[in-house]
């Protein structure tokens, strides 16, 4: 806001301060100057709308909002106050409103370019593409510049993207949009290099292929300047469509020769296999540093022609030779595993031993020691057996090895790591060391292990060894990663926290990796540090809205039309991410599980949050899965890799949680305004239809409910089994095995029982009251067994050894989550049943005594009820209570590590720092999870009549 | 083997330093200065990504290196002298004087590199990167190459005394 012209309008003079104070953050004063200005110059319409700035931003959104409305309905045409409603409505998220602000100021100054510009403009950030194109007509025809037309003509190719039907894109929209670009050209207007692309990008979705070409070739082609080959890539693209190989050929030879691009394409084979040999012969004879293109060219030329089944392969060589060709020039550089690994399959299994032995010829390695191994002597030499370490865990020759093998595998790959340290010794905190990899590898190895013999000492023993690596690679975000995860798998919070902020994870990171965080945060019963992560991920896709709008203006206003479809569609991918749906939703239930009954009543708190039963905002159908589910390194062989079929149940995994969970609050909604509306009882139509309507919708939430629920046993039969670096397991299976989503359901049930027993009353209700009774007594059964489910030590010493069981922590969550719901219900309950009650007991006094009438079988029912339910979470309370004291009593020092494993004094350090932070986080896990069904117990008293 | 591709703007951004807001400022303005390179794998091995700015009247128009990021594994292979060539090239069709760009002081890997590419140390600006946690801010080399148009070679001549951050345009 701090730029503004012209300072000899009075009017400038007297809003300044009021700026001013904006600007400087002083809101108060500004609404205070506001005022004062506002009592001498009551038309100042400026001076109300800073005032509902100052407002807005000290949370008095209401009284912002009708300020500016004030303002608004006089349909003002000043600069000023346009502007400064323009920020306005931004910061209220309304940016709609802005468009009706600027369509009455062209109204009334129908030759203003700014103000047309401004509603073009407008329109974009809500991406009304039709009004776009007519204000961009209208603003051309006010001021004729062409780049006005083309804002219009974009629009229509805007029109055309987003419409639903391609039919209707391809025969009116589009087409609509060249005849308009070829009235530019035929009347000879063409200006810039941004028409031209803009209208090469409409030929190119009509696939209008020839006309395309023949204009990129033609004198606009010659326009494209801007971006290196342009000309070319289109040209090559037009080419590739038409599938006019010769020239297609032609032109990437030119281009080939001149730069590095993709692999070119060739009319015969025998031509293929030529221009690559030809092109590894000229590499050799060069002097200077070679290029990998010719060489991996070879091997992309072998496993293309195995792909079709060409015989001329055997021109190009042997892929084994040639693969130790290009080890023996590249194998140390870093990248040559990552060049190489893409070709190993074109090696049979019965050559793979050969050919780690053959690369292991090619490593310059120092005499071997006592210890039986031979070290590189230089960095360059480190990179070459690093990579033929990861080669042949590739393979797989790592995994085939015995217990033992592996054993000392580990101990071969712990000696090369410690011995490669000494070249980093000079490295910066920021920089990572030579030997890194080797530590990581070492963690593989003890992670097969684990999973293969259940051994938990390899689980400790490969915390201890990530958390050396750490100590000297502070920055290596590899194992930062890689101890997340096992922390996580160990249901141990805490050190993740600060694992995870010090990856310094950042924007587009939230939603790729904040997964990792958000999966485990409030499973594992740390429910401040989940709140915190829920809000890292929000905070990010709430900006995202915002800041990309401002960029697709400014990419119209640059005439970068080709960025404008990309920027939609990345938008479009965040706001479908699956991950905001779920932090979404997460982080409403978890304001519900630690809030609602305890700060302020359920009602309360689904009504500040806004939340409406009826409303589904999660777009089921277009959900975007943008976890970055390969963001840990492994060289796992292809049969262990995360496949395409893995990503697909995960995510359908994932999608049915969702559904579960965002069921379940929609539910608690609906709960929550069933105890609304106090007049009920009157029982006046009106509001007995606002009740019924209220009540189908918690019967139509349970069903689909029940659905989901049906649809996630199916799910979980299949027992899916992923890559252990691959995506973590979904909630679902241990939510339904613990028996937490049935009870939760049944209690949701059980409202609607109530809900009639309220209109029935208790006279004629017998069988009603039954049912609820039934209903009191079966809940209490599965919260009973849900707790039993809990039962068991978390972390215990048995032997010397340290033995965890991650599940019973985040079955106690789940318990303490169902017990939250069942509370919830049974205030309901009491809602419902003491007016009932009172109304019993004034007839009883009109009867005078005739006091033989027993009490209803629901109401003692309730009190039985209330009663067990009372009973259920005093037991849990010493549950955790005894867990808390039996970890605290745990004397980890006691543990003797080391022992036959080959762990030196330093590494056992480690180790034990690890399982210190496991210790700690179960307690911290445990303490929040009691406080809060502390807190829930409270809420119990008051059930009582 | 490496596509060199334009920047689009999907998850490209996954791994970097910025703001989505400033990447898509870039975008939106100077697409064709923005390029990535690709391995065969698909895997992000670097990206380029500078605009063109200054006053032609001035001889002062010119391309400039906002950000050259090469991965750890694919360092070492020439990549960032190619990324700088393609920039140069595309200053030079612009018609640019010359191409600037700025650097720590420290970061002598990087000094040395830009030196081998033909820059040279223009001038020094004081306390151009301001540091976290509470380690002094760090100064920069702005650094220069001149191009084809800047016959004379004017537009690199050092500047002996070191500059402020408000002092540079």
């Amino acid at each position: 806001m701090a730029a503004r012209g012209h300072v000899q309008d009075p009017n400038d003079r007297r809003l300044r301060p009021i700026y001013d104070y904006l600007d400087n953050g002083n809101n108060k004063m500004a609404i205070q100057q506001a005022d004062k200005l506002l009592k001498k110059h009551k038309d100042l319409h400026c001076a109300k709308v800073l005032k509902a700035i100052g407002l807005q931003r000290t949370g008095k959104q209401d009284e912002a909002f009708s300020l500016a409305q004030e303002v608004a309905t006089l349909e003002p045409t000043d600069d000023n106050s346009l502007q400064a409603l323009t920020i306005l409505y931004r910061e209220m998220h309304r940016p709609e409103l802005v468009t009706k602000l600027y369509e009455a100021a062209v109204k009334k100054v129908p030759l203003s370019e700014e103000y047309h510009s401004h509603l073009f403009m407008a329109y974009a950030r809500v991406g009304e593409y039709k009004k776009m194109q007519q204000a961009g007509m209208a603003l051309y025809k006010t001021v004729p510049k062409n780049p006005y037309y083309f804002w219009s003509v974009m629009s229509l190719v805007m029109q055309a993207i987003s419409a639903q039907d391609e039919k209707l894109a391809q025969t009116m929209f589009l087409p609509l949009a060249e005849r308009m670009v070829e009235k530019m050209v035929k009347e000879e207007k063409i200006e810039a290099e941004a028409e031209v692309q803009l209208y090469f990008m409409i030929l190119e979705r009509l696939g209008k292929y020839v006309e395309a070409l023949d204009m990129v070739r033609g004198p606009l082609g010659e326009k494209l300047t801007s971006e290196l080959q342009s000309r070319e890539n289109k040209c090559m693209m037009m080419y590739q469509r038409l599938q006019l190989w010769p020239e297609c050929n032609a032109l990437s030879y030119k281009l080939l020769l001149k730069n590095c691009v993709e692999g070119p394409v060739h009319t015969t084979v025998a031509e293929a296999v030529k221009f690559v040999v030809d092109r590894m012969e000229e590499e050799d004879k060069k002097d200077s540093r070679p290029l990998r293109g010719p060489y991996m060219a070879c091997l992309e030329l072998i496993h293309r022609l195995r792909q079709r089944g060409c015989p001329d392969e055997e021109e190009l060589g042997d892929p084994l030779e040639l693969m130790l060709q290009f080890f023996g020039k590249f194998g140390d550089k870093p990248c040559c595993i990552t060049d190489l690994k893409i070709y190993l399959h074109l090696l049979p299994p019965e050559q793979h031993t050969q050919f780690e032995n053959r690369l292991g010829e090619l490593v310059p390695l120092g005499e071997v020691g006592e210890d039986g191994f031979g070290f590189p002597g230089d960095t360059k030499a480190l990179q070459r057996h690093l990579c033929v370490c990861q080669l042949s865990r590739v393979l797989g020759l790592q995994h085939t090895l015995d217990t033992e093998g592996k054993l000392c595998l580990i101990t071969e790959l712990k000696a090369h790591y410690h011995y490669g340290l000494q070249f980093g010794k000079s490295c910066l905190k920021t920089e990572l060391q030579f030997s890194d990899t080797y530590c990581l590898m070492v963690a593989h190895v003890y992670i097969d292990l684990w999973t293969e013999t259940g051994d938990e000492n390899m689980l400790w023993q490969c915390l201890g060894v990530l958390e050396e690596g750490l100590s000297y690679s502070p920055s290596n975000a590899q194992f930062k990663l890689l101890l997340l995860l096992l922390f996580c798998r160990l249901g141990a919070f805490q050190p993740v926290v600060d694992l995870y902020s010090s990856l310094d994870a950042k924007h587009v990171q939230h939603d790729t990796i904040g997964y990792l965080l958000t999966r485990y945060a409030g499973s594992l019963g740390q429910f401040a540090a989940a709140s915190q992560s829920y809000n890292f991920s929000l905070r990010f896709f709430h900006s995202n809205q915002k800041d990309t709008s401002e960029y697709i203006i400014q990419a119209y206003k640059y005439g970068a039309f080709e960025k404008i479809p990309e920027f939609i569609a990345f938008r479009t991918r965040l706001n479908q991410s699956l991950h905001f749906a779920q932090v979404r939703t997460e982080r409403m239930l978890l304001d519900l599980y630690t809030e609602a009954d305890i700060t302020s009543s359920l009602e309360e708190s689904v009504k500040a949050m806004g939340l409406c039963p009826e409303e589904d905002d999660i777009p089921w159908d277009n959900m975007r899965d943008n976890r970055d589910l390969t963001v840990l390194f492994s060289w796992d062989p292809k049969d262990r890799e995360l496949t395409e079929e893995h990503r697909r149940l995960s995510l359908e995994e994932e999608s049915v949680w969702l559904k579960v969970r965002s069921l379940t609050l929609r539910l608690l909604a609906s709960l929550a305004l069933l105890g609304h509306a106090p007049s009920k009882r009157n029982s006046d139509k009106t509001n007995e239809n606002g009740v019924s309507a209220k009540s189908s919708t918690l019967q139509t939430l349970l069903s689909q409910l029940d659905l989901t629920l049906q649809t996630a046993a199916q799910i979980t039969e299949k027992q899916t089994q992923y890559p252990f670096l691959g995506p973590p397991s979904s909630r679902l299976a241990s939510a339904l095995s613990s028996g937490s989503c049935h009870c939760q359901a049944s209690a949701l049930q059980l409202s609607l029982t109530l809900q009639e027993l309220e209109t029935t009353g208790l006279d004629d209700s017998s069988e009603l009251q039954t049912q609820i009774c039934n209903s009191f007594k079966s809940l209490i059964v599965q919260l009973q067994e849900l707790l039993s489910r809990c039962k068991g030590d978390v972390l215990e010493m048995k032997d010397s050894r340290l033995m965890t069981q991650p599940s019973l922590l985040e079955t106690l969550v789940f318990f303490v989550e169902t017990v939250c719901v069942v509370l919830w219900v049974a205030s309901y309950s009491a809602s419902v049943l003491r007016p009932l009650k009172s109304s019993l007991q004034k007839k009883k006094k009109k009867k005078t005594k005739d006091s033989s009438t027993a009490m209803p079988v629901v109401l003692s029912g309730f009190q039985e009820w209330t009663g067990s339910l009372q009973g259920i979470v005093t037991q849990a309370l010493d549950h955790v209570k005894g867990q808390e004291a039996s970890l605290t009593a745990l004397k980890l020092a006691a543990l003797t590590l080391g022992v036959g494993h080959a762990q030196t004094q330093e590494e056992c350090g480690f180790t034990r720092a690890a399982m210190d932070k496991v210790q700690t986080s179960y307690l911290g896990s445990l303490q929040e999870l009691g406080d809060l069904l502390r807190k829930r117990a409270d809420s119990l008293k008051s059930l009582k009549f | 083997m490496t596509t060199l591709r334009a920047f689009t703007f999907n998850f490209d951004i996954c791994y970097n330093n910025y703001g989505i807001p400033f990447y898509l400022q870039y975008l939106a303005h100077w697409p064709e200065y923005f390029i990535v390179a690709e391995a065969p794998g698909g895997e992000l091995m670097g990206y380029i990504m500078g605009k063109a700015e200054g006053s032609v009247a001035r001889e002062e128009w010119h391309g400039h290196v906002t950000a050259l990021s090469v991965a750890p594994e694919f360092r070492r292979l020439g990549l960032a002298a190619k990324l700088m060539e393609m920039l140069e090239e595309i200053s030079e069709r612009k018609g640019g004087f010359f191409v600037d760009l700025f650097v720590r002081v420290s970061n002598q890997v990087a000094v040395n590199m830009y030196k081998q590419l033909g820059y040279s140390v223009y001038r020094t600006v004081i306390e151009y990167y301001s540091a976290s946690n509470g380690e002094p801010d760090e100064d920069a080399y702005d650094m220069r190459k001149a191009l084809s148009r800047d016959t004379e070679r004017k537009s690199i001549i050092p500047i002996p005394h070191p500059v402020r951050p408000e002092d540079i345009e």
